[in-house]
């Protein structure tokens, strides 16, 4: 019985991370988040970006791609293991929200788009969506996200993220550059 | 008692001679090593560049939440491997080289033998 709180935080988590990655946008002025809505949201956008990494490793053969999708599954399986323990010692059940169900949402649509892909134009596409998503998740995590988050443990968790996402975006795009050149 | 002064002198004559002796040995300068640390931190080499003397000692210790290594670069000559949140290592500088992290390419360091 145990496993099915994590099991529960993680898709929780994962529907928001879907939504805030896909959907740049949405996450602003009005969107009001309590904290066990945020850890919900932390974990499920870091979800969605394993399960692209995932299709990466199934379709591609370029070794920057891959490399980089291993990355980001080592990153935020590690990021998604934090938040869980910081959850469960606060006590937290993560909650359901409009952010996270859209994230879901969009998230399944950009997984059929990168399933649809032929081998030669998938790897451009996984690595402009890595760039979007990551460019999205960094404005939401620091615009929306800390600021609104009341625990110190959590808020100090997303602050220590932001690097990480940083560093993503920053490799991203030099991937993205070298496909730009061929 | 007349016995004494010979002994005395003898004792005196040895420990001049030690005295000498382990001054002669010290008399080349000490080379002392030191020993620095980088840590990993926010997804950063701090410092990102590091003045040391050949034969100190650097050690990498990963603050982050995420796995990190310690690679040179540009030939990889040497590399720390995975390091976990938390775990260290250490390298005995040669020469001066530049390094970054194989899994996170944009982070990199410097390491200048003075």
């Amino acid at each position: 019985m145990k496993i099915n709180k994590p099991l529960t935080v993680l898709t929780t988590v994962a529907i928001v991370c879907g939504a805030i990655l896909s959907m740049p946008a949405f996450a602003q002025k009005d969107t009001k988040l309590s904290d066990a809505e945020i850890a919900s949201v932390a974990v499920t956008a870091n979800q969605i970006d394993i399960n692209y990494a995932k299709i990466a490793k199934e379709k591609s053969k370029n070794v920057e791609v891959l490399k980089f999708a291993k990355t980001m599954t080592d990153d935020h399986t590690a990021i998604i293991n934090q938040a869980v323990a910081l959850v469960t010692k606060l006590k937290v059940t993560p909650k359901d929200n409009a952010v996270s169900k859209q994230l879901l949402s969009d998230a399944e649509k950009t997984k059929k788009m990168l399933r649809s892909k032929s081998a030669k134009t998938f790897d451009k596409a996984y690595i402009d969506n890595e760039v979007a998503v990551h460019k999205a998740v960094i404005g939401t995590v620091e615009s929306l996200l800390i600021p609104q988050s009341q625990n110190a443990e959590l808020k100090k968790l997303l602050q220590d993220v932001v690097p990480a996402l940083k560093a993503h975006l920053a490799h991203a795009e030099m991937v993205q550059k070298m496909f730009a050149k061929k | 008692m007349s016995n004494i002064f010979p002994i005395l002198k003898n004792g005196i004559y040895l420990v001049c001679f030690t005295f000498l002796l382990s001054g002669c040995a010290s008399s080349p300068e000490k080379t002392t090593h030191k020993a620095y640390t980088v840590e990993i931190m926010q997804m950063k080499f701090q410092p990102a560049e590091l003045m040391v003397q050949k034969e100190d000692t650097v050690v990498w210790i990963n603050r982050d939440i995420v796995a990190h290594d310690v690679t040179e670069q540009p030939g990889k000559l040497w590399t720390s491997g995975p390091l976990a949140s938390g775990e260290s290592w250490s390298v005995v500088v040669a020469e001066s080289a530049d390094y970054y992290c194989s899994i996170h390419v944009v982070m990199k360091g410097k390491l200048i033998v003075q």
